[in-house]
């Protein structure tokens, strides 16, 4: 009780300091990204290939210069083939050609701090996503497919920069690197771990 | 607020499209015949495959449809040329091929699977019931050791079958030694039956009296 008595003072003082700091640009906005992930540790076990089929999409909204909340989905797809093999298999011993992929869509709710103030030229940042991702598992032996879809936590800490088109351009360019991270366990996979670039924009919306 | 829902709803609405849009690749388009092919063996692990000298290959293949409870037994140009590549790859392996009336160590049958039209439960082996132990001169049926996994098939297949003729179990039943069972796109062209054979065995080491 006493948590929630603490985090609703933090929002009303958030909301105080928006009330009375001046507005560079307006505080709802959206942005679209493409991006690029690396999978990590067991994942890139099973699917190693770097995906380059991806992109994300959010909208935020500037809570005071600094502080914002947000919502973001997204997708990218892990995919790789590879050449035929011999893998023991509680059928026998199976050979084929494995295509093994993953498709993983986000939904999170977002949280993020500027280390400047939104007039400088390059506004760095870090934020956290926090919510579930759809899991969209399988694998091809030859052309039959062992297949899983379930939805699982996920959380996703970032790191990036906004530049904007000018002192009070309400449309930023957006570079990031995010780290997912899911405990999503399925045949060879243990956890799901990527690291993932993103290129876009974000448009402050009057 | 209602400029709010519509940008929710028109992200929520490109999110969905390009999700369910087949935005993923789909690796069935890309995939070569070749490529869609999985080729399934099976041994029994008791089985001492080095104490075997002789076998036999049935005359004909055993053809099964889920169409028609009875089997017809055939012999197209693929049915002549399993046989003959069977035969080669057994006796690649150290095996000596004969008459089934010589008393052969193991029997080999084979068989090609049309489940083309509906989904059956797969009951391991239930195409050996074609080539029953009579076929060889032998009374009792035969035996799958019980890891020979069952699921299901919808496909056209094809299946070799060897059979231990020397060491019938307690209730006189044969037990299969080796299976292979090849499933996917043109697992019934001839042009592809030497390759299946020689994958089948490559994968089956220790399937030699050497």
């Amino acid at each position: 009780m006493k948590k929630i008595f603490n985090w609703m003072m933090i929002f009303a003082g958030v909301f105080a300091a928006q009330a009375v700091s001046a507005q560079v640009r307006p505080p709802l906005s959206i942005d679209v990204n493409y991006s690029v992930a690396s999978p990590l540790g067991s994942l890139q076990d099973y699917s190693g290939k770097t995906s380059f089929r991806g992109w994300t999409a959010g909208l935020q909204y500037m809570l005071n210069d600094q502080f914002s909340v947000g919502l973001r989905t997204g997708f990218q797809d892990f995919n790789e083939k590879l050449p035929r093999a011999v893998y023991p298999d509680k059928l026998g011993d199976v050979s084929a050609v494995q295509t093994r992929t993953l498709q993983v869509i986000p939904i999170q709710a977002t949280a993020g701090w500027a280390f400047t103030k939104p007039d400088k030229p390059v506004i760095p940042y870090a934020a956290v996503g926090v919510g579930v991702a759809n899991m969209d598992y399988k694998k091809y032996w030859g052309e039959f497919v062992e297949s899983d879809n379930s939805w699982q936590f996920m959380v996703s800490p970032e790191l990036g920069i906004n530049i904007p088109f000018g002192q009070a351009s309400p449309v930023l360019f957006n570079a990031n690197v995010r780290y997912n991270y899911s405990p999503y366990k399925m045949g060879d996979i243990t956890n799901f771990n990527s690291l993932q670039y993103s290129v876009g924009f974000k448009f402050h919306l009057n | 607020m209602k400029r709010t829902i519509y940008l929710l709803s028109s992200i929520a609405a490109l999110a969905a499209l390009i999700s369910f849009s087949g935005c993923g690749k789909d690796p069935l388009k890309d995939m070569t015949p070749e490529e869609s092919r999985i080729y399934i063996t099976n041994h029994d692990s008791q089985a001492n495959f080095k104490s075997y000298n002789t076998f036999s290959i049935v005359d004909s293949v055993a053809v099964l449809s889920n169409r028609n409870d009875t089997a017809k037994k055939a012999l197209t140009d693929y049915d002549k040329q399993l046989i003959s590549s069977v035969s080669q790859a057994m006796q690649s392996r150290g095996y000596t091929l004969v008459d089934k009336a010589a008393k052969p160590d193991l029997a080999v049958a084979l068989t090609r699977i049309d489940n083309s039209f509906t989904n059956v439960a797969w009951n391991p082996g239930w195409w050996g019931g074609v080539w029953s132990p009579g076929y060889w001169g032998y009374p009792g049926g035969w035996y799958w050791p019980s890891y020979y996994v069952v699921y299901q098939v919808n496909e056209k297949q094809t299946a070799i079958d060897v059979f231990d003729l020397k060491n019938p179990n307690a209730d006189n039943k044969y037990v299969s030694v080796w299976n292979a069972l090849w499933r996917g796109s043109g697992v019934w062209n001839t042009d592809n039956v030497a390759s299946m054979v020689q994958a089948s065995f490559d994968q089956s080491p220790y399937l030699t009296n050497k």
